[in-house]
């Protein structure tokens, strides 16, 4: 009833091979586009700051690690590490005199590098094992951060975001960090979508799939797997850099702890593993849902007073909060884009019950 | 073009391949036969590098194989397909397919990220060229669905595509018509002699069905607890007495 498939005809390969072959997908993704672009003139600082701009942020990061998990099929546990090093490299190559844009792409660089080295090392074991010895560069690249005064400034140190320039014009508003994280999103977006329709991606598909028989059409799985923590990496270490200049505007090494690597594993897992869409809705759920459900609860015990202390109060959002989790995953294992996909199938035939696809 | 000059290959203290010789030329199609566990299957593994053998020597137009991995093998255009297919599930038929043209396109990250500017022009034209075998092969109906839904006689079909679509100069396949009927054996046997025609192929066919094999193979290789048993045309290799006894079991044997 909604999507109408009837009369759309391909007449080449370019048009077949579209992102979006269905009209309303590509309308509907231009308005959210541009509903996103606007959002800071009717979106209060609050909600902005809050809720909107680490949203756009966390996506860019769970689009990176899709890259990883979902395409290629690796699980990383020490991606909050791949971050740190890109928010770290970034602020000492601005704060050097380096301009943002090329100190963003630097701090990707380095990640990248780094997180190749790691890369390497682990990919010589599969499964669980490559989880374990990703959680090991967690903790050797958080030690050395911790550690070593050049890079963090000293064990409790915060280091302040330089004042950011794009073009050489100075970004001072709350807008215009917002802006930047889009950007970046957007630009991260293309990347993964593009992904999912040349050969670079299906080579990592097929990697994840079945290693022996991607090798014997010619794609060597070892450096499939390699791309794939470079590109994850270096998508890693701009989200990081972004988040420290755009949203903590400061790096402290408490900001990429093991939690947020666990939290970034959840975002794509719940979102949907190997989906775009899934990768937003996954940081939406993650990042917004303790908030919203922190409000919830105290309203419902506001409104009806209930006689309960603020130790429980603080610890329903949480139980609620693990409880969705589950929830939505035994209901639908793929994720969140799962759900959706499921849903628009169903009123693609709305009131019919059967659809073909 | 392909020599197995004395492969023998052990795993663990089993002998799976015992200096067997084997030669394919130009344009043949040439037959692999044998009991199960007869060592067919740890050729195509020792030819394609999966498992190189511990003796003896594999030269593809003169160049050897031993020591080089899968995907270099590949590269030289040595194609194969799976005794229990192995494609790739999450993907689409087409998808499945182009993934053959692996080694004749440049896939790189950037070139995905800018991919209107530069991934774009390859793409379409590697899919114009992975359509004619579509079309070959006669699989333009399941086209877009996703590879688990397909039936399996057509995913033989779709995995003979993914080998095609390569352009190979020497084209392996394991049982490519295990499980399937009547019928579809008769499609099957008619696209790869087609293939043969038409792009000057040259197949290594392992197959248990005697009657296709006989059919299809200008000269037989026997194998027998890895060991040649005969080798020549189908009609005297098959008819040979010490293949009709490792097939069968020979009346000395029962007696035994």
């Amino acid at each position: 009833m909604f999507y109408r498939l009837a009369g759309i005809r391909h007449t080449s390969y370019r048009s077949a091979r579209r992102l979006f072959p269905v009209p309303f997908d590509r309308w509907l993704l231009l308005a959210v586009l541009a509903l996103a672009v606007v959002a800071p003139f009717f979106l209060s600082k609050l909600h902005l700051n809050s809720y909107l701009l680490p949203w756009v942020i966390w996506a860019t990061a769970a689009l990176g690690l899709n890259l990883l998990m979902g395409f290629a099929g690796q699980i990383h546990l020490g991606y909050a590490a791949v971050m740190a090093i890109g928010a770290y490299t970034a602020i000492h190559a601005v704060r050097a005199g380096v301009p943002f844009e090329l100190g963003l792409i630097a701090g990707g660089l380095v990640s990248s590098v780094i997180g190749l080295v790691f890369g390497a090392a682990a990919l010589r074991v599969k499964g669980l094992y490559l989880a374990v010895t990703t959680l090991a560069m967690q903790s050797i690249v958080d030690w050395i951060i911790v550690h070593v005064p050049v890079i963090s400034g000293g064990s409790q140190a915060t280091l302040q975001a330089p004042a950011i320039r794009v073009l050489g014009q100075p970004v001072l508003s709350d807008e215009g960090r917002y802006w930047i994280a889009l950007v970046v999103c957007v630009l991260v977006t293309s990347f993964l979508l593009n992904t999912r329709r040349t050969s670079f991606g299906r080579a990592l598909v097929a990697v994840r799939e079945k290693d022996f028989a991607a090798a014997i059409i010619g794609v060597s799985p070892f450096r499939y797997k390699l791309l794939a923590f470079w590109c994850s990496s270096f998508i890693g270490g701009v989200a990081g850099a972004v988040l420290a200049f755009c949203y903590y505007q400061a790096v402290t090494p408490e900001q990429f702890h093991l939690e947020v690597s666990i939290q970034a594993v959840a975002m794509v897992i719940v979102g949907g593993l190997g989906s775009v869409l899934g990768s937003f809705f996954g940081a939406g759920l993650v990042l917004l849902a303790p908030i919203f459900l922190n409000n919830l609860v105290g309203w419902i015990a506001a409104t009806l007073s209930l006689p309960v202390g603020p130790e429980v109060l603080s610890h329903i959002p949480l139980v609620l909060y693990g409880g969705l989790i589950v929830g939505f995953l035994l209901f639908e294992p793929l994720g969140l884009a799962k759900i959706y996909d499921n849903l628009r199938n169903y009123f693609y035939v709305w009131p019919f019950r059967h659809a073909r696809h | 073009m392909l020599v197995c000059d004395g492969i023998s290959r052990w795993f663990g203290g089993v002998r799976a391949l015992a200096d067997v010789s084997i030669s394919i030329n130009r344009g043949e199609i040439c037959g692999l036969v044998g009991p199960n566990g007869s060592g067919k299957t740890t050729i195509v593994n020792a030819v394609t590098g999966f498992y190189p053998p511990q003796k003896g020597r594999i030269l593809f137009e003169d160049k050897s194989l031993v020591g080089l991995k899968p995907h270099r093998i590949a590269k030289l255009r040595i194609a194969r397909t799976f005794q229990n297919l192995a494609l790739f599930r999450g993907m689409s038929v087409l998808d499945n397919i182009m993934m053959g043209r692996h080694i004749h396109m440049q896939p790189s990250a950037l070139a995905t990220f800018f991919y209107w500017a530069w991934a774009e022009r390859d793409e379409l034209r590697q899919r114009e060229l992975v359509e004619d075998t579509i079309d070959f092969l006669q699989l333009q109906d399941v086209r877009d669905a996703p590879i688990e839904v397909v039936p399996l006689g057509l995913q033989k079909r779709i995995e003979l595509a993914r080998a095609l679509v390569a352009e190979p100069r020497l084209l392996i396949l394991d049982e490519p018509m295990a499980g399937m009927n009547q019928e579809e054996k008769e499609y099957m046997a008619r696209f790869i002699l087609d293939a043969r025609e038409e792009r000057g192929l040259t197949v290594l066919l392992i197959e248990h069905h005697m009657d296709v094999v006989a059919a299809l193979c200008d000269r037989v290789t026997v194998l027998s607890y890895g060991e040649k048993l005969a080798e020549g045309a189908p009609s005297e290799a098959l008819s040979d007495p010490k293949v009709v006894a490792a097939y069968l079991g020979s009346k000395k044997r029962h007696a035994a």
